[in-house]
This record gives C-alpha cells, structure tokens and sequence, in this order.
C-alpha cells in the first residue's frame, strides 16, 4: 500500500513541480535514505553526510567530463567513492559516542570542505566543476529533463527497495537494538563498532549515489555539496520527515526540497529562514506537528513491528 | 630561519585564540552535555560587534570589553529562551537547534554588514613592529598573544582555584552529583553557556585586526574549536590549551611552505591523532 | 571438572580494589550463588567474566579454555550468557523481537544479514520463542517490551540470556524489585532451569539462595571471604560478621 502512495507520487509529481525539482527530490530523498540509516535505525547522528555526497559527485563529475564514461560506470564508481570515504571516516568516529561522534563527523566534513576549497585544479574550488555532461545511453537522450526525470525515479524506486531489503533483513533490527541498548547489543554478541561502520559505508554508498545524481542534474558540483549545510539539511529532512520509518525520509525531501527551492529562489537570504525553520521545529513542534508525523507514519509501519524512535529521550 | 621563527610566533597567536574558542566549546560540551553548533557563529558577532563599536565609540579598548560582554548577553539569551528547553530532548534537536541558530546569526551579519569581507586595524598604539632581534614583529599580534595568554590563564585559575570553578568542573565529570549536593544545576548551566559565548566573543574581538571579517568565519573557526576538543580530551581545560597553540602552531608553520593546505593540515593532524590515539592527546579512555 | 574457572581475578579502580584475587570453580549442571553485602564486588566480578571489563591480573577458564580478555561480543559466543541486575531490554521492541536478535547473535550461520527478510529464518524463530517459552511469556510475544510489567520485564531480561543457547548463565538478582509473589515465581522458574544449565547467581534474597544453591561464595570487601554448602554458610561466622545489619530476610 505505501509503496503504491510513492509510486504514485513518483508519477505524478512532474505535472506538479517542473521535472528538474522533481528529480532533485528523489535524489534527495536517496540522500536522506542513507542518512536515516545512521540517525533512525542506528541511532548514530552523523553531521557530515555531505562528505561521501560531496566526494562522490567530484569523483563522478570528473570521470564524465574528463573521461567521458557513462552514467552508470559515474553511478558505480560515485557509489564506490560514497562507500570508502564513509569506510574511512566512519573508522575515526565510531569509536566515540554522544557529542564526540557528532563533533568528529563535522569535522571530519570540514576536511574534505577545505581540501575541495582549495584543491582549485580539480574541484575548481569556490567555482565549483561545472560542465558536466549527461551522456545518452541505450539510445536514450538524458538532457532532456523527462527523460533524465525517468532515469532518476526509476534509480530512487530501486535505492528504496534495496533499503527496504537491509532493513527488513537482521541487519536492521540489529542496527536498531544498538539504538535501543548498545551495551544489551554488545553482550547478545554483536560487534557493535563493526555493525556502525556497516551502517556508516550503507549510508555512504546512498549518499554516493546521490552525489552523483545531483551533479549530472545540475551539470556542475558546488562547493555547496560538501559543505556542512548540505549535511544539516539531510538531517533536518530526515527529522521532520520522522526518523526510524523507512518512507520518513522521503516526505522530509520531499517537503524540504520543494519548500527550499521555492524560496531560495525569492531571497537569498534563504538560509535565514532555514535556520528560523530549524529553531521554530525543535522548540514547538517537536512534541507536536513532528512527534504526530513520525507518530502517524509508525502506526503505518507497525504491522513490520518497525519500531519507532523516541523522540524525547 | 627568521620565516619560520615569525610563523611560529604568528602560530602561538592564533593557538591561543584557537584555545580560547575550544575552551568555550569544552565548557558547554562538557557542562550542559550539548553540541553547540553555534559557537562558531558567536565568536563571529563577537569579530562584528567590535568592528562596529570601534566605528561607533572610536575606543579599540571600549570595544575590545563591550563586544564580549555583548556576546554573553546573546549567550544568556539563548540559553534562557531555547537551549533550557532542549537539555532532555535529544543530541539532534539541539544540534538543529544550534545549526540554526548559526545559519540565522550568519545571515544576520550579512543584512547589517553585508556579504563583503571587512577588515579592521588594530588601535594606533599597536601599530607597526617590534624589533625581536631575529625578526621584526607585529606588535598586534605580539599583544593578542599576550591578551589571549592571560585570558587562558585566567580561565583555568577560575577553574582549578575558585570554588564556582570547581562546582563547574564537577559539573562536568557528574551533573547528578552536583544537584545532589544543593547546587542549582540550571543556574551553573546558564553560566556555563554565558561563559562559554563570552570566551567565544573575545577571541572573535581580539581576531579582528589579524585577519578580517567576512560571514563565514564561523564555520571554520567551529571546525577549528571541535578539533581542538577533539585533540584535547573533552572536559580537559589543560588538554584544550594544549591543542589549541598545537594546531596553531602546526597550522602556522605549514603555511610557511605550503599555503593551501595550512587549514587542511589542522583536520589531518586531528584525523592522525585519532587513529593513534582515540581519545585524543589528553582524554582517559 | 569445573566448567567455569577464575584464579586470582583482580581489578582496580584506582585506588578501590573491587576484586581482589577471587578463585571460582563452578562445576558443570550446578548452580553456585555469590553472595555479599552491597559493595562486595559481585557485579564487577560478572562484568569481568562477561569481557566487560578487561582483570588486571587473574585469568577466567571456560571448560579448559581461557578466555580471560576475550571482549564483551565475544563472550555470547563462547557460551557464556547475562543477565543484568537492572532490566537491559530493547524498549521498543517485541518481547520477541528482544530474544530474536539474541538468537540470532549466536546463531550458526549469519548468512543473508542484509537481504534475507527476518520471517525466514525458521530456526531462530524457533529458539527465540522457546526461550519466551521457557520464561512463561510465550503468549506475549507480540507486546512491546516497554509496555510489560516490572515482574515481566525481569523474566524477558532472563529470557534473552537464554536465547543465546549458552552453556554458563550469569544471573545478576534476577527477583530484583520483586513483589514476594514473583519472587516466588522467579525462584521457581531458576530451579527448572538447574538441570538445563549451569547457573551463577548472584542474589541479596537469603531464603533463594537457601533454597536453589548447590554452592555458595561469600564475597566482601572484593575477597571471597567463605565458600561451602548453603547451610556451611549460614552457620558460618564470618559470614553473618560481613552482613551486620546487610542481610535482607
């Protein structure tokens, strides 16, 4: 029944919203798939999901404009770099807990932030890599918006059944006792360092993917892609979607995309009203408007015993 | 020779500055168990607010006290209208909550000042440069070295020697015990938070005339602050002290030979340490 | 032969030796109660044997093999399984969920850990609800575990310990907080597990620990302090000098 409801918005939403915004949302909503791997079922906030987004879209923007491979060797290899780097950096930061862990994923983003800044040559810093193309495959012709529009629902429909698979599978209820009671976890017999990382390159292979999707859409990566605004947007749609159900995310994009391109587009100053956003959710609908979603979409998801996350703790 | 002795002197400059912010963030971290996203945000109104005193009052020295204090004032504000009520809520609704509150601070800066990077010259009478012998030195930085110094001393007296400092260090290792034992916990919250943007305010003030403005130095100089808890061992005043002039120095030095990568190098150093040492240079495991 | 042995297990912190060179010999199918005043030593002693903290000196034996240092993840799959003093459940989840993903830690194979959907795998299933079973909460499975009473939640912390199939069960005051009634219950329920497993208990309850024991260790102060039959220790001296004014009826 609800993968009805998101096959049907996946048709419909371009006689909404122009098919480009339309794409946007589904990568995002691939984007927050992964960050919801970590934050709902794990447990584990990581502030730096836009390092494997970020790395995997230079990767892939350079492989197709200076290669010229096609989109799915770019996918491939962007999903690759999203796992490694999440492989690397989830190595540093799942030995802490708490703020630590945070703290450490942020930083850590900050890194790769600096490194793409000034690595000018080939990240074109400030500027971004502009010029990447989108090459036709199988005949079919991607710049053109539906075409490409297809390519994308078709990829998120396919992201979504694979995580619906991990999380239907032991893994997710693993990762989900480790947010319930890492120390019970760790004494039933789960390596529950290892199990994070897991969780970490799952996540890092999604926001790979979707690293990739946005550059060969926008046909250039900003330095926005890495930066820690990014991160904390994945994070906020996730929220405000409700972690710890599976379609959570998806909402969250979707309301967030759609809402933020409309305004960007009006203020420049739109990340104020992001931030006003953010400070207005966690004092008054955190109890309210967000709490009844995730509550609603867990009554949903209940039957799959998909237990859902406290939100107050 | 003499470069390399300039960049370590212009390192332990900005090290104590770096220690100055991480002790602020170690504080909140540690006291009120938050991650405070918006500490780099607070030391860049602190940068702004001297910029604009300087302007208004034409006192560097007027400024160099108001603007902090103005920053603590913000501080108390926060806390008192929005952090109190997050401190059960959850790491990621405060960490929205102080993302946020960066973004707007961010963008605020940028409505009343504009988007345009500023610089700011320090007061007449730090102008110019001392003759050290084996180099000639700026004496702003020669005299940020010597403020911030005396800031960090000053901060870790308070906080080994006096007894409101000890309640707060005790607030760190166990809030529990500290209620227990009659304190009013929210009270040692709220000045810890205060504290912590004061600090924050102060180095934004006295990095003004060193670098210049622009909005976004808040997200760097947060970086800056997490790695240098990171590195120090998180509650750690002494640990905290000790990576700030670390990185200072490590970032100052790289930059005399390769200036790219001189911001790069501070994340790489942390990133090194921890594979070494998890819990940082001077945490308990 | 002991199935489970400890030889001058210590550990410190800092300047409070919480275990002082203890020597356990627990014999196979016994039960063996560690008894002694708050403060004695008793959890810190489960936490080593469970890998949670690392002895300072000392070593742990399992059925010959030692084991001392072995880390806490893999303590389940040596055999060695706990409960804890205070519940340690998953909130959130099923009863049966809660002893599924314990089953399915010691399981044999983790084949399918990220594809195969949880209704498929038919013999974790199984041991999962005979372990509600064999706790009496077969017919609540499908509850939350937040959403049972105190006395149940004890018996699901019971029953998680026994999902991971072991050889040893550390039961850390399982009739913690129990009405006389579940205590009763409790007691009963410990005793058909005697002959099923080998058990260490550590209890306050005098009147259980009479009843159940095959062996008792008195532990204070971090030392063992007397071993014996049940009524060795209840007539013995030291014993009743170490819980003046402690012992609970």
């Amino acid at each position: 029944m609800r993968n009805l409801a998101v096959l049907a918005m996946v048709v419909a939403l371009p006689f909404f919203v122009r098919p480009a915004l339309a794409a946007e949302i589904w990568i995002f909503a691939i984007f927050a798939l992964g960050c919801n791997l970590l934050l709902g079922y794990t447990g584990l906030l990581s502030f730096g999901q836009s390092t494997f987004f970020g790395a995997a879209a230079y990767v892939a923007g350079w492989m197709l404009k200076h290669w010229g491979v096609n989109l799915f060797v770019a996918l491939a290899a962007g999903t690759g770099v999203g796992a490694v780097s999440a492989l690397a950096v989830g190595y540093l930061c799942v030995q802490r807990s708490g703020i630590y862990f945070i703290m450490l994923t942020f930083a850590l983003n900050q890194l790769f932030y600096f490194v793409a800044y000034q690595w000018t040559s080939v990240t074109g810093g400030e500027d971004g890599m502009p010029g990447i193309p989108r090459p036709a495959m199988l005949g079919i012709d991607f710049s053109d918006p539906v075409a490409y529009y297809a390519l994308v629902s078709l990829l998120f429909l396919a992201s979504l059944a694979v995580m619906k698979r991990i999380v239907d599978a032991p893994l997710g209820r693993i990762l989900q006792a480790i947010r319930e009671n890492e120390t019970r976890a760790e004494a039933v017999g789960y390596d529950v360092a290892r199990f994070k990382l897991l969780a970490f390159v799952i996540a890092g292979a999604f926001s790979g993917a979707a690293g990739v999707l946005y550059a060969t859409l926008f046909g250039i990566v900003p330095l926005e892609a890495i930066g820690f605004v990014f991160s904390g947007n994945v994070v906020f749609a996730t929220l405000i979607g409700g972690s710890g159900s599976l379609y959570g995310p998806v909402i969250g994009s979707v309301v967030f995309i759609w809402l933020s391109e409309s305004v960007s587009t009006v203020w420049a100053r739109w990340p104020l009203l992001l931030g006003v956003a953010f400070v207005v959710v966690v004092l008054y609908f955190r109890g309210g408007v967000v709490e009844a979603w995730s509550r609603f979409l867990s009554w949903r998801s209940s039957r799959r015993a998909a237990s859902p996350r406290p939100s107050a703790r | 020779m003499t470069l390399l002795a300039g960049q370590i002197l212009n390192g332990i400059a900005t090290g104590m500055l770096y220690a100055l912010m991480g002790l602020g963030l170690a504080l909140i971290a540690g006291i009120l168990n938050i991650p405070n996203f918006a500490h780099g945000a607070l030391f860049a109104v602190g940068a702004y607010l001297t910029v604009s005193a300087i302007g208004a009052t034409g006192n560097f020295w007027l400024a160099l006290v108001v603007a902090p204090l103005g920053v603590a004032l913000l501080g108390l504000a926060i806390e008192y209208a929005g952090i109190r009520r997050l401190y059960a809520a959850g790491h990621d609704y405060q960490l929205l909550f102080t993302f946020g509150l960066s973004l707007i601070l961010a963008e605020t800066i940028i409505l009343i000042w504009g988007p345009v990077g500023i610089s700011q010259l320090p007061p007449p009478v730090l102008r110019g440069g001392v003759d050290l012998g084996f180099t000639f030195y700026p004496k702003y930085r020669l005299f940020v070295m010597a403020a911030a110094g005396l800031l960090v001393v000053g901060t870790w007296l308070f906080l080994e020697k006096t007894r409101y400092g000890a309640i707060m260090r005790a607030g760190i290792e166990n809030k529990e015990m500290v209620s227990l034992l009659g304190i009013d916990i929210h009270r040692l919250f709220t000045v810890a938070f205060a504290l912590g943007a004061w600090l924050a305010g102060v180095a934004g003030a006295l990095t003004a005339p060193i670098r210049g403005l622009s909005p976004g130095m808040g997200v760097d100089m947060l970086g800056i602050a997490f790695v240098v808890v990171a590195l120090g061992g998180m509650g750690n005043v002494l640990g905290a002290i000790a990576a700030g002039l670390l990185i200072g120095v490590a970032q100052a030095v790289v930059a005399a030979y390769w200036t790219e990568a001189s911001v790069a190098v501070i994340y790489l150093v942390m990133a090194a340490v921890l594979v070494v040492r998890p819990q940082g240079l001077f945490g308990i495991r | 032969m002991a199935l489970l042995e400890t030889r001058g297990l210590t550990k410190a912190f800092g300047a409070l030796t919480a275990v002082d060179g203890v020597g356990l010999a627990i014999e196979a199918g016994s039960l063996h109660s560690v008894i002694g005043p708050n403060g004695a030593g008793k959890t810190t002693l489960f936490n080593l044997l469970t890998g949670t903290y690392a002895p300072d000196s000392g070593s742990i034996v399992l059925d010959g093999r030692d084991i001392t240092g072995a880390p806490a993840h893999r303590v389940a799959h040596l055999g060695l399984a706990r409960s804890f003093q205070r519940t340690n459940v998953f909130p959130a989840f099923s009863l049966l969920d809660n002893v599924w993903v314990a089953a399915f830690a010691t399981g044999r194979s983790r084949r399918g850990l990220m594809w195969r959907p949880r209704g498929r795998y038919p013999q974790v299933e199984d041991r999962a609800r005979a372990a509600l079973a064999d706790v009496g909460l077969a017919d609540k499975a499908e509850q939350a575990a937040r959403a049972i009473s105190h006395g149940e939640q004890r018996q699901l912390e019971l029953a998680i310990a026994l999902a991971a199939a072991p050889r040893v069960l550390l039961l850390d005051e399982p009739a913690a907080g129990l009405s006389p009634e579940e205590t009763r219950r409790m007691v009963e329920l410990v005793r058909a597990l005697k002959r099923r497993y080998t058990i260490v208990l550590i209890e306050h309850k005098i009147d259980i620990i009479m009843s159940v024991s095959d062996r008792v260790s008195v532990m204070n102060f971090g030392r063992l302090i007397a071993e014996g039959s049940p009524e060795e220790i209840r007539a013995n001296p030291e014993v009743r000098r170490a819980y003046l004014g402690g012992m609970a009826a």
